[in-house]
């Protein structure tokens, strides 16, 4: 109930056009209710051999139908448009509220749950308060005032009539319920048979060589039978309730024939009304049904409602105090003070620290090249400078202020990333470039674009810089996705820059060539570098050594090389041994072209 | 009168089926052939249409022959029967429309699994120069979409079409044998009706399409908002995707405000006309009943019909689409089914046990493209002449389209050479049952592809009859028992997208542990590019020299530590063999690996 309160308090702006909807569609249902009683007279006229009579009932009919028409089209358009403006600002609430929160919620989310709720659920409540509510009022009152001309009428005949209603709202209300998590159950198993195709012509190498065609079969098969199982489940449901709701309407208008007939045989019943019963009751199949549909409906709204909201009211934990000042002007010195990591979400790192009492000062302008073995903190270090994450204990300032204090927009504007994976937004390469500022000039964004290497390739796309890339455009190689990323990076024009192994599927030469650009961008920032080369490494002023979430060493190369057997053992085995010698030859063969 | 053409179109298009004067008969038969197995159920699947078509017609007749024959004519003998009959027909109509409901689903979903499972196998009998030829995504969809196109012909296309004619025969019969003139002039309706049809169907197709693309959109930003949660909180732009969801929602409500009103003009307008007809039946019946022309029965039953009388013309207007899609899933997947699979085994193919291990390349000459005389450029390789020992390991050396990944898939058979022969321990591969090859052989692709599934499923995928020993055995040879033991579920742990995702280097020791279970006498080893943290890297490099020992090896090699460890490196140019040697071979002559080689050295010394 208290969801359901909730969830009608989306309404609340369109309180005024929802009176209105309803007192349309109640005068429109009024005029339904009307016509079979002229009908009735009709008849009655009939018998009575009462030609006059005749010509003014039809024409009443023809203007309670006119009237209704005009009716109706006011009360579809004014519930369509709060449906529309309802559904609007579901998804707008649900979208921003997403972006208020940290990024731990989103670690500890799977992105399916997510688009569930913001379509499947969010559908479920919008189709419940935009017509649900809408088609209850509406097709109750249509059985209310019908049952009423009925009772007045014939109060026995009218019991007897209705004696099945309740029977067709309930079985309706159920079907609705049952099927539509049986028909989301097949849509379901048929993304899952999908997957399955999907990963057989990606893996077909590995099927033809390793001989295993049959297995794979057997495996899509499975997938079929439970496609078809389910399929054949939902067709049972719809098999057995649809004949049912059918069927109970009907006896309720056999009761009536019988019942009603010998009434009309003894004279205790005209023949008009009897007539009338009679459409009352096929009229009153359609809204009986409906008011069930729109019941189920009801249940399951509730039941997203609920699903929504557990998003909702999940309070972002990571937000700026309310007047936050603005980050200080500054170099970009970072310091950690006795700084530990303990990401809540995450299962498989539940136990152990990503970071433990760590403490590190970095003075404005230097670059810090952080070396470990993955899972040893090195990503969750550099998180922490952008408050992506606030620590479990210590404090993280940024040219002396904690980050928590200050206002996060300005904090993170001057912090920005290059990631591994560089993920790219479907817009065009310029768009992307101009991420964090909008507003640069194609000028500024080319030299950017040079400085990480990458104006050449963007050259021969199909349209240069206006060539849509990212997951919905061209795919580009994870090398050239990395430059661009750089560039996106170096245009953001940031205090802190933070490389997160943001050059690991670029090669070697092109390594080189990125890594004079990145000197140049370095210049007057303080700079981060995760990196498994030595070559990149090699851009940094000191080194610090990390392992399993502790600062084990820090100095430059040759005094780790000297004083730390960790760091050696690293250098030696783990940064060197890459050698990209086809990507030399490719090189070299480029430039022989030339 | 779109909506009439459309429904004289898919009748001509029938007549065109039957008579077998299209392509498409060929396939419709095809397609009515797989029905075959099913007769039975297809019999009772239209007993129960035909039973439910003519059930359903009944009730208001009856109800006009109550009111004549029963209270007008003041027998209550003949209306109890009447309303016996009008239960009895009610029951049979639940009855006959559940067997019906029922054996649509059961059938249509059934031939559907059966075509499905055909499609896939077809494709599974294709050579790999096919799936490099298509784009995946079209392969998919044609086990995905246009099978549920087709499931759309098949059930409701097929039931719409056959009980909506029939239902509009049946009331048209019914309304003429009541009545003559009284039917005449009800049908007066029916070109209002089409033509609000009409107007309606046009209309809203295409507001319908623009509904579906815009929720699509969002649905797609929402996506891509939540995969790249990561960048937007760093840089800081939530503000701005805020802005933009706001704006594509805007254009969803745009849309979809277009459907309210074409909704909102259309079913009112069907309401009034039925209300329009009433009228007409009450005026026009009414005062022919005066005059003793007709009963009131015949009133009541077709006030009745009214409603059953509308509702099929609806439906049959929007078979047409449903046919055109049906149809254009069905000739995507002809088109696919009648592919000829290429490079199926000779008859005289033979099996030549279990081999040694040793490749010889004859003057082979391959290129991707089709026909017979590639042109100059596109050969991958160029009269490539290589002889390989038992056991020994090769390594490929050169640049990004060298040849050395097409080196490789000839070995492996996936395609065949233009010109000259691979052979295995002497047999020309053309004349060897590919999967007799395939299964002495392993494949290590260079991005380590797993199957979604446990752990134990993909280390088992060559031999799943291997034993639980065996497993744990290839596990440890290859060093991954440490990482697999510290997963959620241990070897059970499911892996892939609804699994654990596993780091770059952690997948290529499961694929090492698979190829080594399967125990090839030839192994093929694209080696990884990527960057792995230093223990990863040495787990690798030991698991890696173990996968090689004891068979003969072909390895893309990118690591000096296993280039340095080949029996043989060679270097490979524009499809040709620039040099081979082993490295201290190579290094001595001074050519272009040496070359290499030095100039690595001197930048991993800087």
């Amino acid at each position: 109930m208290r969801t359901y309160r909730r969830l009608t308090g989306f309404l609340r702006p369109y309180r005024r056009q929802l009176w209105g909807s309803l007192a349309f569609a109640w005068a429109a249902m009024g005029m339904t209710v009307l016509i079979p009683w002229l009908i009735g007279r009709a008849v009655n006229a009939i018998e009575s051999g009462d030609k006059p009579d005749l010509l003014p009932l039809a024409l009443a009919i023809f203007a309670a139908a006119v009237l209704r028409l005009g009716l109706t089209v006011v009360r579809r358009l004014v519930a369509g448009r709060v449906s529309l403006a309802v559904e609007f600002d579901l998804r707008q609430t649900f979208y921003a509220h997403l972006q208020r929160l940290e990024l731990g919620f989103f670690d500890g989310q799977q992105t399916g749950q997510l688009m569930s709720r913001a379509t499947v659920d969010l559908g479920a409540i919008r189709f419940f308060l935009g017509y649900g509510l809408i088609f209850i009022t509406q097709n109750l009152l249509t059985i209310v005032l019908a049952s009423a001309v009925m009772i007045v009428i014939d109060p026995w005949l009218a019991l007897i009539a209705l004696a099945p209603a309740p029977f067709i709202v309930y079985t309706a209300s159920r079907y609705n319920r049952v099927s539509r998590p049986a028909q989301q159950e097949v849509q379901q198993r048929i993304a899952e048979l999908t997957a399955e195709a999907e990963e057989n012509v990606s893996g077909i190498r590995i099927v033809k060589a390793f001989a295993r065609e049959e297995y794979q079969l057997h495996r899509f098969s499975r997938a079929v039978s439970r496609v078809f199982d389910q399929s054949i489940y939902s067709a049972r449901l719809q098999a057995f309730f649809s004949p049912l709701i059918g069927l109970l309407p009907q006896i309720g208008i056999a009761l009536v024939l019988l019942i009603g007939g010998r009434q009309v045989i003894a004279g205790n019943l005209s023949l008009g009304d009897f007539t009338a019963f009679y459409t009352y009751l096929v009229i009153l199949a359609g809204p009986m049904r409906m008011l069930g549909v729109a019941m189920g409906m009801a249940q399951r709204a509730i039941a997203s409602g609920n699903r929504l909201f557990e998003v909702l009211d999940r309070e972002p934990r990571i937000e700026s105090a309310p007047g936050a000042p603005a980050l200080p002007e500054g170099g970009g010195r970072v310091e950690l003070r006795g700084v530990s990591l303990r990401y809540e979400q995450l299962e498989a790192a539940a136990g152990d620290a990503a970071l433990a009492d760590v403490d590190l000062e970095v003075e404005a302008g230097r670059t810090v090249a952080l070396v470990g073995p993955s899972g040893s903190g090195k990503t969750s270090l550099v998180a922490l400078i952008a408050r992506l994450y606030d620590p479990s204990a210590g404090t993280v300032l940024v040219d002396g202020t904690d980050v928590r204090s200050v206002d996060l927009a300005s904090l993170r504007s001057e912090v920005a990333f290059v990631a591994d994976d560089s993920f790219l937004f479907t817009a065009s390469v310029a768009e992307n470039i101009a991420y964090a500022n909008p507003a640069a000039t194609l000028e500024e964004i080319e030299a950017a674009a040079r400085r990480a290497q990458a104006d050449d390739f963007i050259r021969e796309l199909p349209d240069g810089y206006d060539t849509r890339v990212g997951e919905r455009g061209l795919t580009l190689s994870g090398g050239q996705r990395q430059r661009v990323a750089i560039a996106r990076a170096l245009l953001a024009d940031p205090r802190i820059l933070i490389l997160d192994d943001a050059t690991s599927s670029v090669d070697a030469t092109t390594e080189t060539a990125i890594k004079a650009g990145l000197r140049e961008a370095m210049a007057g920032r303080t700079t981060f570098i995760i990196a498994h080369r030595l070559s990149t490494v090699s851009l940094a002023d000191e080194i610090v050594v990390i392992d399993d979430g502790r600062i084990v060493d820090r100095g430059t190369h040759a005094e780790l090389m000297e004083g730390c057997g960790f760091y050696r053992e690293i250098a030696e085995h783990g940064l060197a041994d890459s050698v990209f010698l086809q990507r030399d030859l490719e090189q070299r063969e480029e430039m022989a072209r030339l | 009168m779109r909506e009439l053409r459309n429904i004289s179109r898919l009748f001509a298009a029938l007549w065109r089926l039957v008579r077998g004067e299209d392509q498409r008969g060929r396939k419709v038969r095809w397609l009515v052939g797989q029905l075959r197995p099913y007769r039975g159920r297809v019999a009772l699947m239209f007993v129960g249409l035909a039973l439910a078509t003519a059930a359903g017609l009944a009730p208001p007749y009856l109800a006009g022959r109550a009111i004549d024959s029963g209270i007008l004519a003041g027998d209550v003998a003949a209306l109890d029967l009447i309303v016996v009959a009008f239960v009895v027909v009610s029951v049979l109509y639940a009855a006959a429309t559940y067997l019906q409901t029922y054996m649509v689903g059961w059938v249509g979903t059934r031939v559907l699994q059966d075509l499905r499972q055909r499609v896939f196998v077809h494709l599974q009998s294709m050579s790999i120069g096919f799936f490099t030829r298509r784009s995946p995504g079209v392969l998919i969809s044609r086990m995905t979409n246009d099978i549920e196109a087709l499931n759309q012909l098949v059930t409701s296309g097929v039931v719409t079409m056959f009980s909506s004619t029939l239902t509009l025969v049946g009331v048209v019969v019914i309304m003429l044998a009541l009545d003559v003139q009284l039917a005449l002039v009800t049908f007066l309706t029916l070109p209002l009706l089409a033509i609000a049809s009409i107007a309606f169907r046009i209309v809203s197709q295409g507001a319908y399409r623009a509904t579906r693309e815009r929720i699509a959109a969002i649905t797609a930003y929402l996506q891509e908002s939540l995969s790249g949660v990561r960048v937007v909180r760093s840089f800081g732009q939530e503000p701005r995707h805020v802005d933009e969801m706001t704006e594509l929602n805007e254009q969803n409500r745009a849309v979809n405000m277009k459907t309210v009103y074409l909704n909102a003009s259309y079913f009112p307008a069907v309401e009034l006309l039925a209300a329009v007809a009433t009228a007409t039946i009450l005026l026009y019946g009414g005062s022919q009943a005066i005059d003793g022309a007709i009963q009131i029965g015949v009133i009541v039953a077709f006030v009745g019909y009214l409603n059953t009388f509308f509702e099929p013309i609806q439906q049959l207007s929007q078979l047409y689409t449903t046919y055109q899609q049906g149809m254009a899933a069905l000739d995507k997947i002809f088109d696919l089914l009648d592919t000829e699979a290429d490079m199926i085994d000779a008859p005289e193919a033979n099996d030549p046990g279990t081999l040694r291990g040793e490749i010889e390349l004859d003057g082979v000459w391959f290129s991707y493209g089709e026909g017979d005389e590639p042109g100059a450029d596109s050969w991958a390789l160029r009269g490539v002449d290589l002889h390989v020992p038992p056991g020994q390991t090769l390594a490929l050396v050169g640049a990004t389209g060298a040849g050395k990944s097409t080196f490789a898939k000839l070995v492996a058979r996936f395609y065949d050479p233009q010109q000259g022969r691979v052979l295995v321990d002497g047999h020309d591969l053309r004349g060897v049952q590919q999967r007799a090859l395939r299964r002495q052989l392993g494949i290590v692709p260079q991005e380590g592809f797993l199957f979604s599934g446990s752990v134990r499923e993909n280390i088992a995928f060559g031999r799943p009859e291997a034993g639980e020993e065996e497993i744990e055995a290839a596990i440890a040879t290859v060093g991954a028992t440490q990482f697999v033991a510290a997963l959620p579920q241990r070897i059970e742990t499911q892996i892939g997208e609804r699994g654990v995702q596993l780091s770059a280097g952690q997948r290529q020791l499961v694929a090492f542990a698979r190829a080594l279970l399967a125990e090839p006498r030839i192994l093929i080893l694209d080696e990884a590019t990527s960057n792995v943290d230093v223990r990863t890297e040495r787990t690798i490099e030991r698991g890696l020299e173990r996968l090689l020992q004891g068979r003969t090896a072909i390895v893309i090699a990118h690591r000096l530590s296993t280039i340095r460890r080949a029996g043989k490196i060679v270097v490979l140019d524009g499809g040709k063999i620039a040099e081979q040697g082993t490295h201290e071979e190579l290094i001595d002559a001074g050519g272009p690996y040496s070359k290499l080689y030095g100039a690595w050295a001197e930048s991993s010394a800087a």
